[in-house]
């Protein structure tokens, strides 16, 4: 609870407690945090004296905020033109029933977060998958649950029980 | 005052009111659905478009928040103006099937059924015309509920979509609503009054004399801190329901002697 008034308090006072400036102040928060928790926004929103529903709206406005913890590897698709038309909603739809994630979410056990977005410039590669910053090239709806389900193999030793709930 | 000429009939009003104010005073029936004197006007329903005689061209307008500041012409009833809102209402009609207080404001436009498909269950029956959110900034000032999302995925939701901390159940939202879609719950066994879909709940004052629960405690507390003058009165007022209030009187009255010849 402290440390939401404390981080609150830091990030509103380096702002002048200025209402305009409520989305970096969010962006900000989102940098400390990587998301925005809910409990923090409360705070936020008090200082304010902005109501809480117009931090809602704001952070489910742009797709830039998330209100859930980002899992530990980024996973993005590429959905593109011609990464859709090489067939790259089939791996979406792949991935989101083999792990059980939607484009946009977390899976439970936090091991990755699914983006799908609208180009990644790479459309020679097509259909691409961007993992952690790493570029996969001519991926299927196969070899890109594969290159996830090598994640978890990593970091064994860090996350014994990531293995198990990928699965 | 300018003259405001509406399908030919001419009325003057006061500069800066709207166009639907014209049409008002006129007589004539613009559709409207997002518009609400309490509130400002936001204009998102569409629904309450006319022509505006710009000379050598029209324009269609939307009547509740089109300020007169000259003397203009508009048209109510003509082909293209009629075609924009009953094209309108069937894009309303596809977005809450279900409501019937849109379907007889379609049936009073000529519309009878949508050609569009409807949209999914979870945006159902909400045209997000924005009067809940407005009302309840604007007049009740908690701002307990709020847009949530964008494009297809935006809905109204309290934060977080849990009940909102905010909410002190006047139902102000639902009184509003054009088409139905929030609803108050009582739930008596519990004396809890629920703003649904938005999950909130808040206890119910209870009629002092026969135990009806009636409106939530946290209004009558908001509306006490408002009271200037007569709080005496007023709080007298709010310990009845409106039966017992009058069952009160006759029995005061009944028991005042009476002179006879
Ligand atoms: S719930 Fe009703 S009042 Fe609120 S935006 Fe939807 S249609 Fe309008
Ligand atoms: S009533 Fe005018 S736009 Fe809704």
């Amino acid at each position: 609870m402290s440390e939401e008034i404390e981080l609150t308090g830091q990030i509103v006072k380096h702002y002048g407690s200025d209402k305009g400036m409520l989305i970096p102040m969010m962006q900000d928060l989102q940098a400390e945090c990587g998301y925005l928790p809910i409990g923090h926004l409360r705070c936020l929103a008090e200082r304010l004296d902005v109501p809480l529903s117009r931090l809602y709206s704001v952070a489910t406005f742009y797709s830039s905020f998330r209100l859930a913890p980002k899992g530990a590897h980024d996973v993005t698709l590429c959905m593109g033109t011609v990464c859709y038309l090489k067939g790259s909603p089939m791996i979406l739809e792949a991935i989101s029933r083999e792990f059980n994630v939607e484009a946009g979410g977390t899976t439970a056990d936090r091991l990755f977060s699914l983006q799908a977005v609208n180009c990644v410039g790479a459309c020679a590669l097509a259909p691409v998958m961007v993992v952690d910053g790493k570029y996969y090239d001519g991926v299927t709806p196969q070899s890109a649950i594969e290159i996830i389900q090598a994640f978890p193999c990593e970091e064994e030793t860090a996350e014994p029980s990531a293995k198990e709930g990928a699965k | 005052m300018p003259t405001v000429t509406i399908d030919g009939q001419k009325v003057r009003i006061k500069k800066g009111l709207t166009v639907l104010d014209a049409a008002k005073k006129a007589g004539i029936w613009i559709p409207t659905l997002c518009y609400h004197p309490a509130v400002a006007s936001e204009a998102s329903c569409r629904l309450c478009m006319v022509e505006l005689d710009r000379g050598d061209w029209r324009q269609l307008i939307t009547a509740c928040n089109y300020p007169v500041r000259q003397d203009i012409v508009v048209y109510v009833s003509s082909e293209r103006a009629e075609k924009a809102r009953r094209g309108v209402m069937e894009l309303l009609l596809a977005r809450a099937p279900e409501s019937r207080e849109l379907a007889a404001l379609a049936c009073r436009m000529g519309v009878e059924k949508t050609h569009y498909p409807s949209v999914t269950e979870s945006q159902r029956n909400c045209i997000l015309c924005g009067l809940c959110v407005s009302v309840c900034e604007q007049v009740i000032g908690r701002a307990a509920i709020g847009f949530a999302g964008r494009g297809a995925e935006r809905t109204v939701a309290a934060p977080f979509r849990q009940a909102s901390e905010d909410c002190i159940g006047c139902g102000a939202c639902a009184a509003v609503c054009p088409v139905g879609t929030i609803k108050i719950r009582l739930h008596k066994d519990e004396r809890e009054i629920e703003i649904s879909p938005f999950k909130s709940r808040a206890k119910m004052v209870l009629c002092e004399r026969c135990g009806m629960p009636m409106y939530s405690g946290q209004v009558s507390r908001e509306a006490m801190s408002k009271v200037k003058i007569g709080r005496k009165a007023f709080t007298e007022y709010l310990r009845l329901c409106p039966k017992c209030r009058r069952t009160e009187t006759a029995e005061r009255f009944a028991s005042v002697p009476v002179r006879r010849e």
